[in-house]
């Protein structure tokens, strides 16, 4: 998994270039009008309606086991062929989607909350408080993604909670770094020295008068992070972490049928390779049209 | 310069005190037990209790790891719980594996990601740029597992034109060992291509932005020039940061495409460590990737610094 | 006075009485070979006999096979080549004492030799540095003649001081010893004797009829070593009396042999062979369709579909006892009645599983370790086929008429999972809704111990059994109340104190006999469901021969060669 930090020009650019905030209208038309927008939208709205809709509208049931057809290449029956329990495909791969829209947002929603927190604070008091949490968020940024996804589940046990925790693990430091550096610039700035000047309480300037000022950086790591998140999200059910047979899963999926590619049983693996590809791909065009339309 | 350095050094110390901590900590939460995986899942408790007691892996983990911190700070890496030698060669094989295939990987991205970066910029706004903008933002969060599959289903099954494992023969020239790191590179490949390519582009974009390319240009020197002599210099800056912070995952991380292209690099050695409770070899592995980590973001930063003075000034870290 | 009577004189009265079941046709020709070699008779006697038993047999006991082997070729075997081997990767270090994984134990044997050796594709155990062996009267004392003339690969000759200080050294509880799994409890040090310098004696703590199978190849670890050897520098030397001599150990990496001119069975056919060793399967597989080795030592099925039935490669099929037991909690509800437990065995439809998950390599399994590739496993024992009307009746006779919901926790292993899955629809259509919990090996193992281990507390718990010679370990580990490895907590007095019986017994009619009591014993209290046995599968390129290799994942290479 590849874990780093986001483009810089984004957070540079967005407090060095603004003047104020950007009227929350004009922003979201032009996110909506934008062309890369669109199709990242129509692509993850189509797998949002499979991970709501699909067990309704799957031809098969995903769980349906057929001993007799089993590993059948792609025909009209079986758009996508059976996998070797003879589960039609292509209703695994609609399903599938479920699963990995439910742990995605709520780990990356964990991480940006928790991250955000932490990068004001860091941001905000700096000093020594600053330069301790740094060293251990660094830590935590050096430890493998398996050492701390085999400790988690060793605690807790496997399931889709330990696989949101994992993920908010490694992500909440690399979205406090982020914000850290928002925060240290706004605070230089002269509404922060006024509120200081009347009185106001720390956590009063923190969350009230800084936060709404650094969203805009804060709502691109998110954006950018949910793509990472699927990413993690892969690695980890391709390890054996997180859903539990036989309940359908892009990653666990292709774990569990990999061994078959080299038998020539493609479709087995190929199909939820693409779902997952195009899932990555449809949430980093929105991502982009977001980052996009706040550079403006 | 100098007071520079030492404090990052020193940071970077502290980090890893921290590091080895947090190992320590996970390490005592892991499961399994080093002599429960020799001896297998199905030997009585009473011989893993006394094999563990032959090699010692009963002792209170506090003390193994005082012990293991002792020798590490002199270069003693210890022996691995699980195989009985020494750490050292085996971490540095693996070590040595996972460099040869970071080194092809960067040696076909960069200059591709550098070029398609530039190139973007130079065409900022229209078509093209968006398609390499787009089509990096996509690349880079794609997971090695897709790609890897798509490749192995492609060139192993299909094409049959590249070897899909890694692993060459015993004995092997040095260039049939790039051949067979071919078709794992390129999984990295793809995911470093668009923090490449965006770095470049943004930095690029802030170059031909900047007031001594417009003298320059205004000047009368030719685009090229100007482009090669000043723009490049700065596209650099961004890539070199990317490149450092990278290490981490491009050493220890990499256990899917490890897998999926059977190579022994030390993603693999590290899933087995932690699997095993190999104490030593986890903490080794971890704390070794760490100092790699903490090397290569000092000499980025201290290369970008060098070779962009605006930063060099400013206290911001 | 005719050949048969004078073949009989000098016999012990075990061997004669084999002799007399095989004249009066209670014991089958082959399983004849197969008991008379197991006390000691050696090849020729055993052919003598059988030819003088009348029918037209040869005299060598080559009639039966459990399965396929290699190729046939014309002419008589060439000399040279190295031969590229694909195997597991070790998992720890190679030492004798401790090694447990396949990977490990499959590098024992390509240097070091047993006192016998389990020969799977014959059914047989053969003599390997032993000539000879007898048990006395009750099968407590075993009396192992050595081979004369070994050497080993240092050049010092093999006697007995070196077998008493090995067998001496895997038994001993100090050691730890993975070799304990087979021997603990029934050798101590102190029972293994020297008679003389060629002679071996070991008094066991009580009778047992098998003994042979515990010094032999399925007792893995139990290599021969020089006196004096320090097992944990084993690993650099690899010092033994095999075909083959160490040249280098990688690990993680590799292992390369050299032929041994002075071995004992002749200098092998090749010069040296090249072990590759894997984390994983679809490598080899790959590595082998593109012609980068020319053996994997042992694959499952799946993913290797490729291979079967594909005349570019030769596929060497081993019956075994290598099974998946899935156990539920006597002790709990709703297990604590038996017509639950056998509705449950009575959902499973087994020949499917069979073909869907083996692809058709395999035995179906009854419910009991008794692997039909077992002599002692008692055939007459009705074998249990799938009921789910049945079932329903017995459910609802218990008290279920809906059915109820239960966890099933299993491992990372194989096909494990997939049989999992596979068990879960077969008891749906019962009404019995398994909901599946799939660990990691680590995770699903724990401790090991009752209490600490989700393989060993779990309500239902599906886990893997590799193959033994003999059933023993299975029976009384498994299912006797004091029993290590019981998962189901099952607790008979009957069956204990029969399977006593059955591991004290030498001679095979009456092992048979109480094989059927514990089998049928176990198809009434189902105390665990086993619904197949997996077949060892070897695959080679087509040019390769005399491979030998056995279900427990030990591959020989002294007869093999390349045409």
């Amino acid at each position: 998994m590849s874990i780093d930090v986001i483009p810089v020009e984004s957070a540079g650019a967005v407090a060095a270039e603004r003047t104020g905030p950007s009227p929350r209208g004009e922003l979201l038309h032009d996110i909506v009008r934008s062309k890369t927008f669109i199709v990242g939208a129509v692509i993850v709205g189509f797998w949002i309606i499979c991970a709501i809709f699909g067990y309704a509208i799957a031809p098969h049931n995903p769980t349906a086991e057929n001993l007799e057809a089993i590993n059948k290449a792609p025909s009209s029956a079986h758009w996508f062929g059976t996998d070797q329990l003879g589960r039609d495909v292509f209703s695994r791969v609609i399903t599938g989607a479920r699963n990995i829209l439910i742990i995605v947002p709520l780990a990356v929603i964990l991480s940006t909350v928790l991250g955000t927190a932490l990068g004001l604070v860091m941001g905000y008091f700096r000093g020594l408080l600053d330069e301790s949490i740094a060293r251990v968020l660094e830590a935590f940024l050096a430890l493998p993604l398996i050492v701390i996804a085999l400790t988690a589940i060793a605690a807790i046990g496997a399931s889709n909670l330990v696989v949101i925790l994992v993920i908010a693990v490694v992500f909440t430091p690399l979205i406090a770094r982020t914000v850290r550096t928002s925060v240290l610039l706004e605070r230089e700035l002269d509404y922060v020295a006024a509120a200081r000047l009347r009185g106001e309480k720390s956590p009063y300037i923190m969350f009230v008068e800084i936060l709404p000022n650094v969203m805009a950086p804060i709502v691109v790591e998110f954006t950018v992070r949910i793509g990472y998140a699927v990413f993690a999200v892969a690695a980890l059910s391709f390890l054996g972490f997180g859903v539990q047979p036989p309940t359908p899963d892009w990653a666990a999926d292709i774990a569990a049928n990999y061994p078959l590619v080299a038998a020539g049983y493609w479709w087995e693996v190929l199909f939820a390779a693409l779902a997952l590809a195009s899932l990555v791909i449809g949430i980093n065009l929105i991502a982009d049209a977001v980052e996009g339309a706040i550079d403006q | 310069m100098t007071k520079f350095i030492s404090k990052r050094v020193g940071l970077a110390l502290v980090t890893l005190l921290i590091l080895s901590a947090i190992v320590f900590i996970l390490g005592s939460l892991l499961p399994g037990d080093p002599g429960r995986s020799t001896l297998g899942p199905l030997a009585p408790e009473s011989a893993v209790k006394a094999l563990d007691h032959q090699y010692g892996t009963d002792k209170p983990l506090l003390t193994q790891y005082w012990v293991f911190i002792s020798h590490f700070v002199r270069g003693d890496m210890g022996m691995s719980n699980v195989y009985h030698s020494a750490v050292r060669p085996l971490l540095f094989t693996a070590i040595g594996h996972s460099l040869k295939l970071a080194i092809l990987a960067f040696i076909i991205v960069v200059p591709l990601g550098i070029f398609a970066g530039v190139f973007a910029a130079l065409h900022a706004g229209k078509a093209s740029d968006r398609l390499i903008v787009v089509a990096g933002g996509s690349s880079t969060v794609t997971p090695e597992l897709v790609s890897g599959i798509f490749l192995i289903l492609v060139f192993g099954l299909w094409l049959n034109v590249l070897p899909y494992s890694a692993t060459p023969p015993p004995g092997a020239s040095i260039g049939t060992q790039l051949y067979h790191l071919i078709l794992p590179a390129i999984p990295l490949v793809i995911v470093l291509f668009g923090y490449i390519a965006r770095m470049a582009r943004a930095g690029t974009i802030e170059a031909l932005g900047s007031d001594y390319v417009r003298t320059a240009v205004l000047k009368g020197l030719p685009r090229r020039t100007v482009i090669r002599r000043h723009v490049l210099r700065n596209s650099l800056l961004p890539t070199i940061t990317v490149i450092a912070s990278q290490t981490g995952y491009l050493i220890g991380g990499l256990f899917v495409v490890e897998t999926l292209f059977h190579y022994n690099g030390v993603g693999t050695l590290l899933l087995q460590a932690a699997t095993q409770k190999d104490y030593p070899m986890l903490e080794a592995g971890i704390l070794t990737i760490g100092i790699v980590y903490m090397v290569a973001t000092l000499v980025a930063d201290l290369l970008y610094s060098y070779l962009n003075p605006r930063i060099r000034y400013q206290g911001l870290e | 006075m005719s050949e048969l009577d004078r073949l009989r004189e000098g016999r012990t009265e075990l061997e004669n009485h084999y002799i007399d079941e095989l004249v009066s046709g209670n014991v089958s020709r082959r399983d004849f070979l197969r008991r008379g070699s197991m006390i000691g008779m050696s090849a020729p006697l055993l052919g003598a006999i059988l030819a003088a038993c009348g029918g037209a047999n040869n005299n060598s006991p080559s009639a039966t096979t459990s399965g396929t082997g290699t190729a046939p070729a014309a002419g008589a075997p060439k000399k040279g080549g190295t031969l590229k081997v694909a195997t597991q990767a070790p998992s720890a270090q190679v030492n004798p004492l401790t090694v447990s994984d396949s990977g490990g134990l499959a590098m024992l044997n390509q240097t070091g030799e047993f006192l016998a050796f389990d020969n799977n594709l014959k059914l047989m155990l053969e003599p390997m540095l032993a000539l000879s062996w007898s048990p006395n009267s009750d099968g407590s004392v075993w009396t192992f003649k050595l081979r004369p003339g070994v050497t080993f690969h240092n050049g010092q000759a093999m006697t007995a001081d070196d077998v008493v200080y090995s067998l001496q050294q895997y038994s001993d509880p100090k050691n730890a010893s993975n070799a304990l799994s087979a021997l603990g409890g029934v050798l101590l040090p102190s029972g293994v004797q020297k008679v003389d310098s060629m002679t071996v004696a070991f008094h066991l703590e009580a009778p047992v009829g098998s003994f042979p199978y515990l010094v032999s190849s399925d007792n893995y670890n139990a290599i021969i070593v020089p006196k004096g050897t320090d097992f944990s520098k084993w690993q650099s030397t690899f010092m033994g009396t095999g075909a083959f001599k160490l040249k280098s150990y990688t690990q993680n990496v590799g292992a390369q042999f050299v032929a041994n001119p002075s071995h004992w069975g002749g200098a092998p056919y090749l010069d040296g062979t090249d072990f590759t060793f894997y984390t994983s399967q679809p490598p080899q597989i790959l590595a082998l369709q593109g012609g980068q080795v020319d053996v994997i030592t042992q694959f499952v099925v799946q993913g290797a579909q490729g291979l079967l039935n594909n005349s570019s490669f030769t596929i060497i099929t081993l019956k075994s006892s290598n099974h998946r037991e899935l156990s539920m909690r006597n002790d709990q509800a709703p297990f604590t009645d038996a017509r639950v437990r056998q509705a449950v065995a009575l959902t499973m439809d087994r020949p499917g599983m069979v073909a869907a998950l083996l692809a058709g390599k395999g035995l179906l399994g009854n419910d009991s370790a008794f692997s039909p590739v077992f002599p002692s496993t008692n055939t007459s024992v009705p074998q249990r086929t799938q009921d789910i009307a049945k079932a329903k009746q017995l459910l609802t006779a218990a008290g279920h008429p809906n059915g109820f919901s239960v966890p099933l926790v299993t491992e990372i292993y194989q096909e494990v999972p997939a049989l999992a899955q596979v068990m879960k629809a077969n008891m749906a259509k019962a009404g019995i809704n398994a909901n599946l919990k799939v660990e990691t090996q680590t995770q699903y193992y724990g401790k090991s111990t009752i209490g600490n281990s989700d393989w060993l507390d779990g309500t239902m718990s599906l886990v893997d059994y590799g193959s033994r010679g003999v059933p023993n370990v299975f029976l009384t580990s498994t299912l006797t109340s004091k029993g290590t490895w019981n998962a189901a907590r099952f607790s008979n007095p009957t069956y204990d104190s029969l399977v006593k019986q059955f591991v004290a017994s030498v001679d095979l009619q009456t092992q048979r006999q109480i094989a059927g009591k514990i089998q049928t014993l176990l198809l009434q209290e189902t105390p665990l469901v086993i619904p197949y046995f997996v077949d060892g599968l070897t695959a080679s390129k087509t040019n390769v021969h005399g491979l030998n290799p056995t279900s427990i994942s030990q591959i020989y290479l002294d007869k093999a060669y390349i045409s």
